[in-house]
């Protein structure tokens, strides 16, 4: 009985930014990822928007809402503008993000790059009050 | 050697040149100059008509952008906004991290507001270099680590105003408590120096 065939699976820097976003989100602390010109159009028009970037691919860079990953020789970088929860050390949720995602990234089999952090708004929480 | 594209008039000078001065009195030459006063009236008919579209298009509803777009380009505006001045806070091998100086001065803010009878106005922040730091001051939490490089101190500089008969000495102290305390808690790093000016008097 033969072999079962490989299978091949590509990892474009649209696929980490999308993983990155989701790992950003999904860390305690972090609001949102900050809002892009590049993103904005992208929700209102991506067939024009494709006439402008270049779409994720195995050697490139892709940039959406508060995220650009650039994949380059089997490394991604991303870098992340984020709003941080006022009640939370943004330095600490910074640190974390960066280590999820660091960690995301060397599930795809891609060596995590650097991974930068903007801190652009530390913001109360919808819905708590401030004192 | 390269031709001249730009449109002349026979008295030499450029359509281009008349069309950026039609909103001012024409010069010397213009007064003079037939041509020049013949393109200088047929463009100011141009920038007449061109104004009135885009007048017309302002006030037309059938282009007013829909709420949401409005709401999405300002939240973008905002963003970009933020984006301008950066403090770098860790730097190490494996990645940065960076906070804009307006998350720090809204901060700076909200720690302001918990201080009655205090209006914050102009908040700006600089960066000292750790090394120049008073001696005997802690360095900023956050930045232990092999190949991470020493965080920022801060020197906050916050304008407000007081309310009328306020103790200013005793507010100021509060407000510096505040946001000192404010900082590491909000961000990580140690507030540094907090320099409070109040600069006026508000009405109650």
């Amino acid at each position: 009985m033969s072999d079962p065939p490989l299978q091949g699976t590509i990892i474009t820097s649209q696929l980490i930014a999308s993983l990155a976003t989701r790992t950003t989100l999904e860390t305690p602390g972090v609001l949102r990822l900050e809002p892009t010109v590049q993103g904005f159009l992208a929700r209102i028009g991506p067939a024009a928007l494709r006439h402008l970037r270049n779409p994720g691919s195995q050697n490139g860079t892709y940039r959406t809402d508060g995220v650009t990953a650039t994949i380059s020789d089997g490394t991604a970088r991303v870098h992340l503008d984020i709003a941080t929860d006022i009640t939370y050390a943004a330095l600490d949720v910074a640190e974390k993000v960066q280590q999820r995602v660091r960690e995301s990234i060397s599930h795809t089999g891609l060596t995590p790059g650097t991974i930068d952090i903007t801190i652009l708004a530390i913001e109360h929480h919808r819905g708590t009050t401030i004192t | 050697m390269a031709l001249d594209d730009i449109p002349r008039l026979g008295c030499g000078r450029s359509i281009d040149s008349i069309w950026a001065t039609t909103d001012r009195p024409p010069t010397a030459h213009e007064e003079r100059c037939e041509q020049c006063q013949t393109a200088r009236t047929q463009l100011e008919r141009l920038s007449e008509a061109t104004r009135a579209l885009r007048e017309s298009d302002l006030h037309n509803p059938a282009l007013e952008p829909r709420h949401g777009i409005k709401n999405a380009i300002m939240d973008v505006a905002r963003a970009e906004v933020r984006r301008g001045s950066r403090i770098l806070l860790r730097s190490a091998d494996n990645g940065s991290t960076e906070i804009s100086e307006q998350a720090l001065s809204s901060l700076v803010r909200f720690a302001a507001a918990a201080v009655p009878g205090v209006h914050s106005r102009r908040c700006r922040i600089e960066i000292r270099p750790a090394s120049a730091g008073p001696a005997g001051e802690d360095p900023p939490p956050g930045t232990t680590g092999t190949a991470t490089t020493a965080g920022p101190r801060l020197i906050v500089n916050l304008r407000v105003a007081a309310a009328p008969g306020i103790d200013i000495p005793l507010m100021a102290e509060a407000l510096r408590h505040e946001i000192s305390n404010a900082i590491p808690a909000g961000v990580g790093i140690g507030a540094g120096t907090v320099n409070i000016t109040v600069e006026d008097l508000y009405d109650v």
